[in-house]
C-alpha cells in the first residue's frame, strides 16, 4: 500500500495521464466529425479530473477532491451530452471543414507542442523528485500546449459550435496548469470558474442556434457582411 | 562458432516455421469475431505447400527483375528477422547492424517488390508500386523516430542492447516517450503489413489494394516465397514491438530453458498482440486511400513527440 501511495509513482501516472490528455487534444484537432469530436472532448476532462484525483490523493491537498469531481460532472458529462443534444436538434452532421487540411494541422500541433515545452524549459528542476516543482515542468509544458493548441483549433475551424469545443478544450490546458501547479486556486474562485464555463456553454449554444436560424449555416466567416 | 551457427538456426527455423501460423490464428480470430467459422490454423501451410507444388505462368515482358524478387523477399525478411530478439535479448545476428539494418533490409525487400511490380507492364502493378512507395515513403519516418525513441533510452541502436535496456527497467513503458513511441509503431506496423484501415490483405478484387496489386501477375511457387516473405515480416514487426516494450518473459541467455521459457512467453504476447490488430480491423472500416496520410501524419506527429519528450519529461 505504501509502495502504492508514494509520490513518485504518483508522479509517473501523472505525467502519463498528462501526455494521453496531450494527444487527445491533437488527436481532436486532427478529428473530422463533430460527434466524435465532443467525444474526445468528454474523454479529455474525464481524464483531467483523473489528473486532479491522483494530484489529491498522492500529494496530500484533499480540496482537490472537489474540483476533480466538479471537473467529471460539468465537462466530462453534463456539457458533451448538452452539446450532442445540440447537434442533434440542429441536424448538423457534415465533417468540419478545417482552414488548413488535417495532416498538415496535426503537424502543426505537434509543432505547438515544442513550442509549450520551451516555454516551460526554464521551470525544469531536476534537484527535486516530488512536489509541484517535479511535476511543473511536465505539467507546465503540456498545459501551454492545450492552450496553444486550443487557440490554433479556434483559428482553423469556420463553424461556431467546433470553435466552442476548442475553447473549452483550451480552457482544460488552463485548469491543468493551475492544478498541478498551485494544488489548485481557492474553491470560491474554482467554483466561479466552474458556474462561468457552463454558462459561457449555455450562452455559446444559444448564439450557435441563432446564428443558424439567421445565416441558414454555422460558418463565420459569413457573418462579415453587415444586415441592416 | 558452431554455438552461433545453431542460434541462427534456431531462430531461422522459428521465423519459418511460426509465421504462417501467425497468420492463420490472426485470420480464424478475424473471422471468429466476425461470427464466421474461418479457415483452419494451418491453412497457411497448405496454401504454401499447394502454390510450391504448381506450375507458374509468367508474363511474356517479364526480366531477370521479376526471377530475382520472390527470394529476395523471403531472404531480406529472414536475414532481418535474424536480428531481432526473439528468444533471448541477444540476437543472433547481433553483430551485424542495427535496428537500422532491419528498417532497410525491409526496405529493400519492398523495393524490389515495387519494381516487379512494374516490370511486368500491367497497369495493376504499376499503381500497386506507386501506392505503396507512397506510403512507405510516409510510414518510414515514423517508424524512424519511434525507434529513435527507444535507441536513446537504451543508447546504442543494437536491438540486442534495446531489449537488454527494456528488461532493465520494468516501469519504463509507463513513462510518455515509451507510450507515445508504442502506439506510433503500432500504427506503423497497420500500415506497414497492409492490414484493414490502410490496405485489406483479404482481397484481389479491389481497385483499392495495395499490396496484392503489386504481386497481381506471381503465381505457383514464386508467390508462395512472396507470401512467405510477408508473413515473416509481419511477425519480425510484431516481435519487434513486442520485445522493444513489453519485453516480459524475454531471458538474456541462450541456454536450453531459458529459450523454452522465451518462446512461451513470446508465443502468448504474440497472440495478444494478433487480438489487439485483429480487433483494429474489425471494428475499422478501410480508409480511402487520400486519409492513409492523415494516419501517418498522426503517427509521425506522435513519434516526435516520443522523442522530443525523452529530453524533457
Amino acid at each position: 500500500m505504501n509502495e502504492f501511495f508514494n509520490p513518485e509513482f504518483g508522479n509517473k501516472v501523472i505525467t502519463l495521464t498528462a501526455a494521453l490528455v496531450l494527444v487527445l487534444q491533437i488527436a481532436g484537432a486532427g478529428q473530422r466529425w463533430i460527434v466524435t469530436n465532443i467525444r474526445v472532448f468528454g474523454v479529455q476532462s474525464f481524464l483531467l479530473a483523473l489528473i486532479a484525483g491522483a494530484i489529491a490523493v498522492f500529494n496530500h491537498a484533499p480540496h482537490l477532491f472537489i474540483a476533480a469531481i466538479l471537473t467529471l460532472l460539468v465537462k466530462a458529462i453534463a456539457v458533451p451530452i448538452f452539446l450532442e443534444r445540440l447537434v442533434d436538434r440542429i441536424g448538423i452532421h457534415q465533417e468540419i471543414e478545417p482552414v488548413i487540411n488535417a495532416p498538415v494541422s496535426v503537424v502543426i500541433c505537434g509543432g505547438l507542442t515544442l513550442v509549450g515545452y520551451i516555454v516551460a524549459e526554464s521551470f525544469y528542476q531536476p534537484e527535486q523528485t516530488s512536489g509541484p516543482a517535479a511535476l511543473g515542468h511536465n505539467m507546465l509544458a503540456v498545459a501551454v500546449s492545450l492552450f496553444l493548441i486550443g487557440f490554433f483549433m479556434i483559428i482553423n475551424r469556420r463553424t461556431a459550435l467546433t470553435q466552442v469545443l476548442a475553447l473549452l478544450s483550451l480552457e482544460n490546458g488552463l485548469f491543468l496548469a493551475t492544478i498541478s501547479l498551485t494544488y489548485g486556486m481557492p474553491l470560491i474562485v474554482e467554483l466561479g470558474v466552474f458556474f462561468d464555463v457552463l454558462l459561457a456553454v449555455l450562452v455559446l449554444a444559444i448564439l450557435v442556434y441563432r446564428i443558424r436560424e439567421t445565416f441558414e449555416s454555422m460558418d463565420v466567416s459569413r457573418m462579415r457582411r453587415l444586415q441592416g | 562458432m558452431t554455438q552461433g551457427f545453431l542460434k541462427i538456426l534456431v531462430q531461422l527455423i522459428l521465423l519459418l516455421a511460426v509465421s504462417p501460423l501467425l497468420s492463420g490464428f490472426i485470420k480464424k480470430l478475424k473471422a471468429r469475431l466476425q461470427t464466421r467459422r474461418g479457415p483452419g490454423l494451418v491453412q497457411p501451410y497448405r496454401d504454401l505447400y499447394k502454390l510450391l507444388r504448381k506450375g507458374m505462368v509468367l508474363p511474356d515482358t517479364a526480366s531477370w527483375l521479376f526471377h530475382a524478387t520472390p527470394y529476395f523477399v523471403l531472404i531480406t525478411a529472414a536475414t532481418a528477422g535474424l536480428m531481432v530478439p526473439m528468444l533471448s535479448a541477444e540476437a543472433p545476428l547481433g553483430l551485424f547492424g542495427g535496428v537500422l539494418a532491419v528498417v532497410y533490409l525491409l526496405g529493400l525487400g519492398r523495393f524490389l517488390t515495387a519494381l516487379a511490380g512494374l516490370d511486368t507492364g500491367s497497369s495493376f502493378g504499376g499503381l500497386g508500386s506507386s501506392r505503396e512507395m507512397t506510403i512507405s515513403a510516409l510510414a518510414e519516418p515514423a517508424m524512424m523516430l519511434a525507434i529513435f525513441t527507444v535507441a536513446i533510452g537504451a543508447n546504442s541502436t543494437s536491438l540486442s542492447e534495446i531489449a537488454r535496456a527494456a528488461i532493465g527497467q520494468q516501469w519504463r513503458f509507463l513513462a510518455p516517450s515509451q507510450m507515445l513511441a508504442f502506439v506510433a509503431l503500432f500504427l506503423v506496423l497497420i500500415a506497414e503489413t497492409g492490414r484493414i484501415p490502410v490496405d485489406n490483405p483479404a482481397t484481389h478484387l479491389e481497385l483499392t489494394m495495395i499490396h496484392e496489386a503489386m504481386i497481381l501477375e506471381y503465381s505457383g511457387p514464386y508467390l508462395a516465397f512472396i507470401e512467405w516473405g510477408a508473413a515473416v515480416k509481419q511477425m519480425l514487426l510484431m516481435t519487434l514491438l513486442i520485445n522493444c516494450f513489453w519485453p516480459f518473459g524475454l531471458e538474456t541467455s541462450w541456454s536450453f530453458a531459458s529459450v523454452l521459457a522465451s518462446l512461451g512467453y513470446l508465443l502468448l504476447k504474440l497472440m495478444a498482440l494478433s487480438c489487439v490488430v485483429v480487433l483494429v480491423e474489425t471494428t475499422n472500416a478501410k480508409m480511402r486511400l487520400f486519409r492513409v496520410p492523415e494516419m501517418l501524419a498522426v503517427a509521425f506527429t506522435l513519434g516526435a513527440l516520443a522523442l522530443v519528450s525523452t529530453f524533457l519529461f
